[in-house]
């Protein structure tokens, strides 16, 4: 569980972060979304403990991360596109980590090969690509087994495959009672993962709920196309719906597909085509941001 | 502590750059003690330094501080065990190229570079913790040994290198002057340690 009480972080007169209060909790997967420079990251370290907040408090599992008896058995974390010393091996990386922080040593092998660096085991981690070292980085934050993963931008460097890889890792993760706290910028890949968002732009949280109640809370779009479009148009106006048009396809707002089937169908006009457009996160998100 | 110095001492051991240069320096530690005590001692002094200095400072160039903070947030205690470290490894350093000038019978000599070497390796330990950047500290002390050192001092002052090298020979004074540096340095250390770990 983690909670953010009215986090805040100034730069001489500068509020980097601002009264920031949210919540991630166990069984879900949390992502926190901004453009960069928005705060993401300050949030992240001040929760972490990395960086000392101005005011307010940051809490995991109900105490500060200074004070978490084991914190690497509590708390995993990815930052910074996967922190390891150019000269040594990724086994001797994790080797360090695990004899830094208690870790099972039997684990480092086991995690190499979970997360796919069972054959590059042995090479210099400043030879990796920026992709191996994002999967390096999970490792070393799964390597207490802990029940909280924090990641920020940990899909940056990651090809495809990998993000796959990272998603169904992550899912797992909450599935089996975890709590994820995931910081990104890339929204249509967030959107496939997370079930809570929080929105912060200039260091304020402008939203804080499910991702469900934020697609329920704007308008689901259908995009119809059929034989007599100006019938159509007419024919969904009077059934009360807001109905655009691009000369090809008409674009129905307030209706479901099966309302707007039972209207084509009583006004006679056959459809070729009746989709629903999926909210886009990435323009709910933009148009939070400018909102504030 | 046990666990930090431990996860250190690996960490340099596994670190071909670090032990090439350990290697490097006890080799030239070894040369130096055949051509005399006193050239050795300045070696394991300066070698304790620079040892004691990247051992911390690489932490931050490399970024692996947050990952020693996220796994031990009580930065005092790594602090210290950091020390402890940089002690352990420039007594073997210092133990090993020193070998020669034992051989040679100069025990005294050898017994007393071995206690105050380390104390340079701390010295600079606690430095890197406080500039957080072995460039700046290494280009820094050059400077401060050359100019305030030996063209101000004469290397005759109360100063930290100057107190070494009077030290390694046995100067008790100087020994507890040289002590003084150290310890104001690892106060300040422990007051710089808990500034804020920024991003790239």
């Amino acid at each position: 569980m983690i909670e953010l009480i009215e986090l805040t972080k100034s730069y001489g007169r500068v509020r980097a972060v601002n009264e920031v209060t949210f919540s991630a909790v166990p069984g879900r997967v949390t992502g926190f979304l901004g453009l960069n420079g928005s705060g993401k990251t300050t949030t992240l370290r001040m929760l972490l403990g990395l960086t000392r907040p101005t005011a307010g408090a940051a809490l995991i599992n109900k105490v500060r991360f200074q004070e978490l008896s084991h914190p690497a058995r509590q708390v995993g974390a990815v930052l910074e596109q996967g922190i390891s010393h150019p000269g040594q091996s990724g086994r001797a990386h994790l080797t360090t980590q695990a004899l830094l922080t208690g870790a099972d040593r039997a684990r480092v092998d086991l995690l190499l090969e979970q997360v796919g660096l069972g054959d590059a085991a042995e090479q210099r981690c400043g030879d990796y690509s920026l992709g191996m070292r994002q999967r390096l980085a999970v490792a070393t934050a799964l390597l207490g087994d802990p029940s909280v993963l924090i990641l920020d931008e940990p899909a940056n460097g990651l090809d495809p495959e990998g993000m796959a890889w990272l998603r169904e890792l992550l899912r797992e993760h909450a599935r089996n009672g975890g709590t994820v706290l995931i910081s990104s910028h890339l929204l249509a890949e967030l959107a496939q993962l997370i079930d809570d968002v929080v929105i912060i732009s200039e260091g304020t949280v402008r939203y804080a709920a499910p991702l469900a109640e934020l697609y329920g809370s704007t308008a689901a779009r259908l995009r119809i196309r059929g034989r007599d479009p100006q019938r159509l148009w007419q024919a969904f106006e009077e059934a009360g719906a807001t109905v655009e048009g691009d000369g090809y396809a008409l674009e129905v707002f307030g209706l479901t597909p099966e309302d707007a089937g039972d209207i084509a169908f009583a006004a006679g006009v056959a459809i070729y085509e009746l989709a629903t457009d999926a909210p886009n996160l990435e323009q709910i998100f933009l148009d939070l941001v400018s909102a504030g | 502590m046990i666990a930090v110095v431990r996860s250190e001492l690996y960490r340099l051991s596994t670190t071909r750059s670090n032990a090439l240069s350990l290697a490097i320096f006890s080799g030239l530690g070894v040369a130096l003690g055949t051509i005399g005590a006193d050239f050795w001692a300045l070696l394991a002094g300066v070698g304790a330094f620079g040892f004691g200095v990247t051992g911390i400072s690489q932490h931050y160039q490399h970024r692996t501080a947050v990952l020693l903070y996220l796994a031990r947030p009580r930065r005092i205690l790594v602090l210290l065990a950091q020390l402890v470290t940089a002690v352990i490894v420039s007594v073997g350093f210092t133990a090993v190229s020193g070998a020669v000038v034992l051989i040679q019978g100069d025990r005294d000599r050898y017994l007393i570079t071995l206690v105050v070497a380390p104390i340079m390796a701390v010295l600079g330990a606690a430095a890197a913790a406080i500039a957080r950047s072995a460039t700046f500290l290494f280009v820094g002390f050059a400077a401060w040994i050359l100019f305030v050192e030996a063209m101000y001092g004469k290397l005759q002052q109360p100063l930290p290198f100057s107190a070494y090298l009077d030290a390694a020979s046995g100067d008790i004074h100087k020994l507890v002057i040289l002590l003084g540096w150290t310890l104001a340095t690892v106060v300040g250390a422990i007051v710089a340690i808990r500034r804020d770990l920024n991003g790239d």
